[in-house]
């Protein structure tokens, strides 16, 4: 999983990003998230890398398990 | 239209005779090397498998007929490596003639195709991917099969009520209506179902997993044509956006089951006029038909921690349960037997070692593992259990209208093919026209001429004892002396053949088509032998072979299955 800048313009990017949500409503988003979710992880493709990322993006939700040292 | 109403009319099952045993006429406990317990799929795959190389069983089943009592079939699709079983078993033709044979797919998303195969563009094996036919069918020719190689007891009505495991094999008490009798074996094999009572008075845990998906079946007879491929919704509008599977059998019943959902009353929807309601929505409501069978069912996923305790082995549902998608049930039960038939063979025969038999587990457990993992994944899709995963899903279904790549996600079930033994489930691809093979996995049934000039296939090299073909290609002459003394030294346990030409001396297998050498890997530029086992799973390939190497390569099959130690 890449943790550095990978992007090509960043900034466009994340402008394009939030346009794409306007005049949607919450039901439209979270379908939009879903939809745009499927078509980048097929551009990944590789199930170790995603296998990271969705570690990477569960993180803040997981209890933190004492590792017992 | 009539009132709705089961109509069981058509199918007339065979009843099977109980005949009084010998441990009752003569009041003595028999001793066998063998006994079966359970005539469903797997153990009479078994018993067939076994008297087809020669060696006699008894069998014994707590009823007197096939199938499940009544005329509902619980199996229904037959895939291609179980197929192929039958053909050496010489039950092939009379299944081809009763079922259906299809290889298209598809699955729908209200009235869209959001996804489709055609298994048969990728398959060189004589029979079909995919044959569907009622489940008593097959155990019906099965048990016609036995019948004719003569060497199995069959023994119905013939209920195992007590069960011991002893150092050298076990105690079975059998209950019949002539009375109660004891018999001992030095192998079991219990074959007897998802709530064996072998394995659950051996206390053995099976890890059960329940699911909260409800479906229920209808089978129905009727007139209108529909197309034969497997259709199934992922959400069907004539069934409250539930999922629901379409597929043909034999005699014009058609199966058709519906998701109901997690709170369904079972008993109300599987009424016959509740199930002729639910069909006039999805048929149209002047469509006439006949409610052959109607019955609602959960499902459970369980896998027991050893194949094999004591002399007792473990086979089909009573090892491994798990949901219906994909068909892998009965299809891996009948590949347990394929796997375990000619070991136990051999070492019954004192051919092979008894470790040889720790390999059936060894093998075996694996797949069940990876068809509970399969399965998992499937039920998974079709009942999304919070929000947010049907969000998921809907936007999967979405995609898959627009592009290819998400077509695949829409998962309403793997079907089942043949395990590649000792690899791991990241490698269990879904395929089936197999180039430059791995070791552990199945070659298809190839067309090939024999070595008599006959056109045949290459499961026609298997039939009759439990025996290895080691199959030759582009050897140096030189070392043809050396390998006919090896053929000759190793006959009848290994067949030597060589691939199209006559290099060697040996018989020649003859390629039709190039498959064969594709999928073992002879490309023509290397010497080569390659190492068949009895069940057409590859134990070596063996690039520049020698009589020693070939001769090591037996050796590791005959103690372990050899697959494990090519690793």
């Amino acid at each position: 999983m890449k943790t550095t800048l990978n992007f090509s313009d960043h900034d466009a990017f994340y402008e394009q990003l939030v346009a794409a949500y306007q005049g949607l409503d919450q039901a439209q988003s979270a379908q939009l998230n879903a939809r745009l979710l499927l078509l980048l992880a097929n551009q990944v493709g590789d199930q170790a890398v995603l296998a990271a990322c969705i570690e990477a993006a569960r993180r803040p939700f997981v209890a933190k398990v004492p590792t017992g040292v | 239209m009539s009132e709705p109403a089961i109509q069981p009319g058509g199918y007339a099952l065979p009843e099977y005779a109980f005949a009084v045993p010998p441990e009752i006429t003569e009041g003595r406990v028999g001793r066998y090397p063998l006994v079966i317990i359970g005539a469903g799929l797997s153990g009479l795959a078994l018993a067939c498998d076994l008297a087809e190389r020669g060696v006699a069983t008894v069998v014994l089943d707590d009823d007197n007929t096939i199938g499940v009592r009544g005329a509902s079939s619980r199996g229904i699709v037959y895939a291609q490596k179980t197929l192929e079983m039958m053909d050496r078993l010489g039950v092939y033709e009379r299944i081809r003639d009763k079922g259906v044979v299809w290889s298209v797919g598809k699955t729908l998303a209200g009235e869209e195709v959001v996804y489709e195969f055609d298994a048969g563009a990728a398959s060189a094996s004589r029979q079909p991917p995919f044959i569907n036919l009622q489940q008593f069918y097959l155990e019906w020719f099965m048990v016609d099969r036995i019948v004719e190689l003569g060497r199995t007891d069959l023994r119905w009505k013939s209920k195992v009520v007590g069960f011991a495991n002893r150092d050298d094999g076990a105690r079975i008490e059998v209950e019949t209506p002539a009375g109660r009798y004891v018999l001992e074996a030095d192998w079991v094999c219990d074959c007897s179902g998802v709530n064996s009572f072998v394995r659950d008075s051996l206390g053995l845990d099976t890890h059960q997993a329940r699911g909260i998906d409800r479906w229920c079946i209808s089978d129905v007879r009727f007139k209108q044509k529909l197309p034969v491929e497997r259709w199934t919704w992922v959400e069907a509008p004539f069934n409250d956006n539930r999922a629901v599977w379409q597929h043909l059998m034999a005699d014009d019943v058609w199966r058709m089951d519906f998701q109901m959902g997690p709170e369904t009353d079972l008993e109300h929807v599987s009424r016959p006029e509740v199930a002729a309601e639910r069909l006039r929505r999805q048929l149209g409501h002047d469509v006439e038909f006949e409610l052959v069978w109607v019955g609602p069912y959960s499902y459970r996923a369980q896998l027991i921690d050893s194949f094999k305790v004591g002399h007792t082995f473990f086979m089909g549902d009573s090892a491994h349960a798990m949901s219906p998608f994909g068909a892998r049930g009965g299809n891996s039960g009948m590949q347990d037997a394929d796997n375990l038939g000619w070991k136990l063979a051999l070492v019954l025969g004192g051919q092979a070692p008894e470790s040889l038999l720790d390999s059936y587990g060894a093998e075996r457990r694996p797949a069940a593992q990876f068809n509970i993992m399969t399965t998992r994944r499937t039920a998974r899709f079709l009942q999304p259990e919070s929000p947010a995963e049907k969000l998921l899903r809907d936007a999967a279904l979405s995609l898959a209208r627009e592009f290819p790549f998400a077509r695949n996600l829409c998962n309403t079930g793997r079907l089942s093919n043949s395990f590649i033994y000792g690899k791991p489930p990241s490698s269990q691809a879904q395929k089936h026209l197999v180039r430059n093979a791995s070791v552990g996995e199945a070659i298809q049934n190839m067309p090939v001429t024999l070595p008599d000039g006959k056109k045949g296939a290459l499961v026609d090299l298997f039939r009759g004892a439990a025996a290895f073909v080691g199959i030759w290609s582009d050897v140096d002459p030189a070392l043809s002396p050396a390998v006919i003394r090896q053929a000759n030294a190793c006959a009848p346990l290994l067949r030597m053949l060589e691939l199209n030409g006559d290099a060697l001396g040996l018989s020649v297998v003859r390629d039709r088509g190039g498959k064969l050498g594709d999928a073992l890997g002879a490309a023509g530029d290397r010497p080569m032998f390659c190492l068949l086992r009895p069940d057409m799973h590859l134990a070596a390939r063996i690039v520049n072979p020698s009589p020693a190497r070939v001769k090591a390569a037996l050796v590791a099959a005959l103690r372990d299955g050899g697959i494990g130690s090519a690793q």
